[in-house]
């Protein structure tokens, strides 16, 4: 019964750990909402260091249409992402009109956008060290690299 | 031979409890702890207000867009640092836009000598060197105190009542830094290099009857 006891205690130990270091760097936050009547509604919460892991696991054929589109850009999203990160948290683009609101920000090594329109309502918060990780990940695998 | 007293056995898990949360807890705490003096560690996710900075924290140069529409409802605000936009640009190699120099052929200037003309322009001392003035329009493109000006004037809405003024006003050390690269090619790099040793100015105001332009150029982080 000890035995058993030291058992469930270091696997909820490790259990613990495991979590405290998946959600150390935050989470990546996607949320869409279609306002028309029966629209969808997604809501995503990923704790943000698993987002770069998963790619390990998504097929290369899978990535190759979308790495060939974006390829080119994916060294200027890491240094983007990577010299923002030493920037204090500021509202870089404001956008507002009677029908919509488009918002991006930096706020605590997060960047958010909201947009906000009669059609639907998008917000996207995401730590930058997981763009620039990901970005890292997908330079990695694009056929240039 | 052990003993297996009750009250040693009462007290094991608890020490056990301890070590083990102790144990895997540790990475966890050194890592947060170092975090943020790793470049590449991610910032604590909390939230805070945003923060104004100004020239006397900061020898940041943040550039800023500002149009207002002719109700307060449009309002666009688009605020980059400087800093940031000069190393993002070598990053970005897509048509013409090369490590940071745009190249362009002497067919999109319709054979002028750009870069003559700037030559010129710079050993020339203040003055105007354009002054057009017509029916629709009024044009003026000078030199002084150091900045290369250029102001517009359309009239050509003025029996709807409708008037377009622009106003340019650019540090002859930032055109200089931009033709400073090859013949055929603008070194957008240098150009926003010396716009950020430039203290705070405006250079770019375009006002009608609709929408308000400004561009300006200073140490605060948000525009006002």
């Amino acid at each position: 019964m000890f035995l058993l006891a030291k058992v469930a205690i270091g696997c909820g130990a490790t259990l613990l750990a495991a979590g405290a270091y998946t959600c150390r760097e935050g989470m990546l936050n996607v949320q869409v909402d279609e306002q028309n009547h029966g629209g969808s509604h997604v809501h995503v919460w990923v704790p943000a260091a698993l987002a770069p892991m998963v790619l390990h696991f998504v097929p290369a054929d899978k990535l190759r249409d979308g790495l060939r589109e974006a390829g080119p850009w994916l060294p200027t999203l890491r240094a983007f992402t990577r010299e923002l990160r030493k920037y204090p948290d500021a509202n870089f683009v404001e956008v507002r009109d009677p029908n919509q609101t488009v918002h991006i920000r930096t706020s605590g090594g997060k960047i958010l956008i909201d947009v906000h329109s009669p059609d639907e309502n998008v917000h996207i918060d995401c730590p930058l060290a997981t763009i620039e990780d990901i970005a890292g990940e997908l330079q990695a695998k694009a056929p240039s690299a | 031979m052990t003993s297996f007293a009750p009250s040693k056995f009462a007290v094991s898990p608890v020490r056990t409890a301890l070590c083990s949360a102790v144990l895997f807890l540790a990475p966890v705490v050194a890592l947060a702890q170092s975090a943020p003096a790793q470049s590449t560690a991610p910032q604590p996710a909390t939230v805070r207000p945003a923060v104004v900075r100004t020239s006397s924290d900061t020898h940041d140069r943040w550039l800023h867009v500002r149009v207002d529409g002719d109700s307060k409802e449009e309002v666009v605000r688009v605020n980059v640092p400087l800093e940031l936009a000069e190393k993002i640009l070598p990053s970005i190699n897509q048509h013409r836009l090369e490590n940071g120099k745009v190249k362009f052929d002497t067919g999109d200037t319709h054979g002028v000598d750009l870069h003559a003309i700037m030559d010129a322009v710079r050993t020339a001392k203040d003055g105007e060197f354009v002054t057009v003035q017509a029916k629709d329009s009024d044009v003026r493109v000078a030199k002084q105190n150091g900045y290369l000006l250029v102001h517009v004037l359309d009239k050509s809405g003025h029996h709807s009542g409708k008037k377009t003024q622009v106003e340019v006003k650019v540090p002859m050390k930032v055109v200089d830094a931009l033709f400073s690269a090859g013949k055929d090619e603008l070194d957008l790099v240098a150009a926003l290099h010396a716009l950020s040793a430039q203290g705070d100015t405006e250079l770019v105001s375009v006002k009608d009857e609709e929408n308000t332009v400004r561009v300006w150029l200073d140490n605060k982080n948000e525009s006002n």
